[in-house]
């Protein structure tokens, strides 16, 4: 009796695990099964799976890509960083001020992820040595960064942009839009490669074990010797560089320096992290299906924009996120249950 | 051997509590501010100023009643500004004529004005709820479903706006209550937003509901275990926020007889700041609604001598983030140099 018991309680452990693991790639099948279905004006010949169609949404896509990523691992360690986008804006902002002044692309991209990281660390100071709780500690410096992402814009215009005596130059478009690789950007293909890093650093090295430790329980990890606020304080430096990065594709894709590109990005994040099943009070949680988490949003993103007037998108995303987090509750409660 | 128990060894012995102190503390800066702006400022030092000070942030009061009672109990409301967004387009919706004008836009339910407020703040108290069921019932972070539900609230605002403002054809009656003029500048919604905050001091010092907020935040589990209903107490101050929010943009859409789905951007943010720079503590438990309204006064002090000083108003970003900084670092190293 008790036995039978067992199989099938582990049967249903087995199932459920299974439906974990694969959720998140059945609701990217599901989304762009039906946006397929749909004919929408922005997608060429009218439909959305048409190949220069979906390499121009992933061209499009890398800085958030990029982000969700990396925003995983914060999530792991059970904190928050709600300056995402604002690093996002005032990146993309001094990057453009950097190319008009006559930068190389290289010497910007340095100094563009020098100021992510300085960015990052301020971040991680205010959390891990101030002590401020995460979620206040970012949004005080989500609004600081917002405001000098705007300062940096001369008053009378809206973004940085070509001037009577300065011009952008003309390879700046080719980080994001110059077509390397089926179609594909170099800013995708670096995405890539920092998934990839990414997924290393997280199951590959004794850094990668120490995020889950200091998320799932701090002062165990703390009493085995771990140093805390130096891990989470790394995340958030990375964090900070990874948003550069975002900030350096953005900037190369739209051309100009737009200081509200930024806006909602950490929304997107987090949503990203709820579809791939990350626990928001840390200790779990895998990059690849934020990766994935990230490729739905930005196919539901692009696909709503050209079905629905843009004034849906608010509406859609706030009921995106509430969908994540109820998919979420509900997968993790079951596990928990069996 | 009693004498040591009512005596010195207590931590707050015959001193007056964190909070009353805290608030003090916050006065003398909010006369020091205003000082030091009237001196450096020409002009400044003027009751058209103050009564400008009182006319320009009582929205942020009102929306800050809900946010500090939430904050002291360990949670967070980040959809406030979407839903003042909401009510304010909502309400002009639901009486704008029906079968008229020339537009969409200008296309209405053609309710009475009555029934018109009583049905948006219907549908404040439906995005109260749904943050109610998912932090109360589900226990899922409230930085995360506030999020959620502001997008949901301003995407409400915006569907029903089509992306713009509704202004076309509001009847007369939509623009009255918010501009019952008072005294000089003040309208009649300053005087709301005191009645507000009388009501609300009164629940937090003399009401078992008041204290019981307070004790959740100081410890949620000691809470449940001496028979608070922890859940259905938080559920409430989640109504009581939305709602609270609704009747601001209600008030705001009327002053400029106009729902405009742009409204109240940021206003979530300000309102934790004016919470913050009362005394509030990030991790719950301490915090009060008197403090709240220095904390405003504070900010709008600072926030127009920014402007008198014509600095930019992106500064605006960057001033309300370093004040919200050094009041909590300022705070927590007073409290931490009292306790010693």
């Amino acid at each position: 009796m008790s036995a039978n018991c067992n199989t099938t309680n582990l049967r249903g452990v087995k199932a459920k695990r299974l439906i974990k693991q694969i959720y998140v790639y059945v609701i990217l099948a599901i989304v762009v099964a039906v946006l397929s279905m749909l004919k929408g004006d922005l997608f060429q010949r009218g439909n959305f799976l048409f190949p220069p169609n979906i390499a121009n949404l992933l061209r499009m896509s890398a800085p958030i890509l990029m982000i969700s990523s990396a925003f995983t691992l914060i999530f792991i360690t059970g904190n928050m960083d709600l300056s995402v986008g604002s690093i996002l804006s005032l990146t993309t902002v001094v990057n453009a001020i950097l190319l008009l002044n006559g930068f190389s692309f290289l010497a910007a991209m340095v100094i563009v992820l020098s100021l992510g990281v300085v960015l990052g660390f301020i971040n991680g100071f205010l959390v891990m040595k101030l002590r401020i709780t995460p979620v206040i500690a970012t949004l005080i410096t989500m609004n600081a960064y917002q405001g000098l992402a705007r300062y940096l814009v001369p008053p009378g215009i809206s973004s940085i942009t070509n001037t009577d005596t300065l011009t952008m130059p003309e390879w700046m478009g080719n980080f994001s839009k110059g077509q390397v690789f089926l179609g594909l950007s170099w800013a995708f293909i670096v995405a890539i490669a920092l998934l990839i890093g990414l997924v290393i650093l997280q199951r590959r090295t004794v850094f990668g074990k120490y995020l889950v430790a200091a998320g799932g329980n701090r002062t165990a990890a703390e009493l085995s010797g771990i140093n805390v606020v130096k891990v989470v304080w790394g995340v958030y430096i990375l964090l900070g560089a990874v948003s550069a990065l975002a900030g350096v594709a953005r900037a190369s894709y739209l051309l100009i320096g737009e200081p509200y590109t930024g806006t909602g990005a950490e929304t997107e994040a987090i949503i990203a992290c709820l579809l791939g099943g990350t626990v928001f009070s840390g200790g779990e949680g895998s990059v690849v299906k934020s990766f994935v988490g990230a490729l739905i949003i930005v196919c539901l993103t692009f696909g709503l924009k050209s079905v629905i007037p843009e004034y849906w998108q608010m509406l859609a995303k706030g009921a995106v996120l509430v969908f994540a987090v109820v998919l979420n509750h509900l997968l993790s409660k079951e596990t928990a249950v069996a | 051997m009693s004498k040591q128990i009512e005596g010195k060894n207590l931590p707050l012995a015959g001193k007056i509590s964190n909070e009353s102190y805290l608030n003090r503390v916050m006065f003398l800066v909010l006369i020091a501010l205003f000082g030091i702006a009237s001196l450096t400022i020409g002009n400044y030092f003027s009751t058209a100023t103050a009564l400008n000070l009182i006319a320009n942030n009582w929205y942020i009061v009102i929306l800050g009643v809900g946010v500090t009672f939430l904050l002291v109990s360990g949670h967070l409301d980040m959809s406030v500004g979407g839903i003042v967004a909401m009510a304010g387009v909502l309400s002009a919706y639901f009486c704008q004529p029906a079968n008229e004008g020339f537009s969409e836009l200008g296309q209405g339910l053609g309710m009475p004005y009555g029934v018109a407020i009583g049905l948006t703040l219907v549908c404040c108290l439906v995005i109260g709820a749904l943050n109610a069921l998912f932090i109360a019932k589900m226990r899922v972070a409230s930085i995360i479903v506030t999020l959620g539900t502001m997008s949901i609230a301003r995407g409400v605002g915006q569907v029903a706006a089509l992306g713009a403002q509704r202004s076309a054809g509001m009847p007369d009656i939509f623009g009255v209550i918010g501009n019952v003029p008072l005294f000089g500048p003040i309208k009649i919604a300053a005087a709301i937003a005191a009645i507000l905050v009388i009501v609300a001091l009164y629940i937090e010092k003399n009401t078992t509901f008041g204290r019981r907020t307070y004790l959740i935040g100081a410890n949620r589990e000691a809470a449940r275990l001496s028979g608070i209903k922890v859940e259905r107490h938080i559920a409430l101050l989640y109504l009581l926020s939305s709602l609270l929010a609704g009747i601001t943009g209600i008030l705001l859409a009327s002053e400029m007889k106009a729902g405009i789905s742009t409204r109240g951007t940021g206003f979530e943010f300000s309102a934790l700041v004016v919470t913050l720079l009362g005394g509030a503590s990030i991790d719950g438990g301490v915090g009060s609604v008197l403090g709240m309204v220095i904390g405003a006064m504070i900010l709008g002090v600072v926030s127009s001598a920014a402007y008198s000083m014509l600095l930019r108003p992106e500064w605006q970003f960057i001033l309300k983030a370093t004040v919200t900084f050094l009041a909590i670092i300022a705070q927590r190293y007073l409290l931490d140099r009292r306790s010693r």
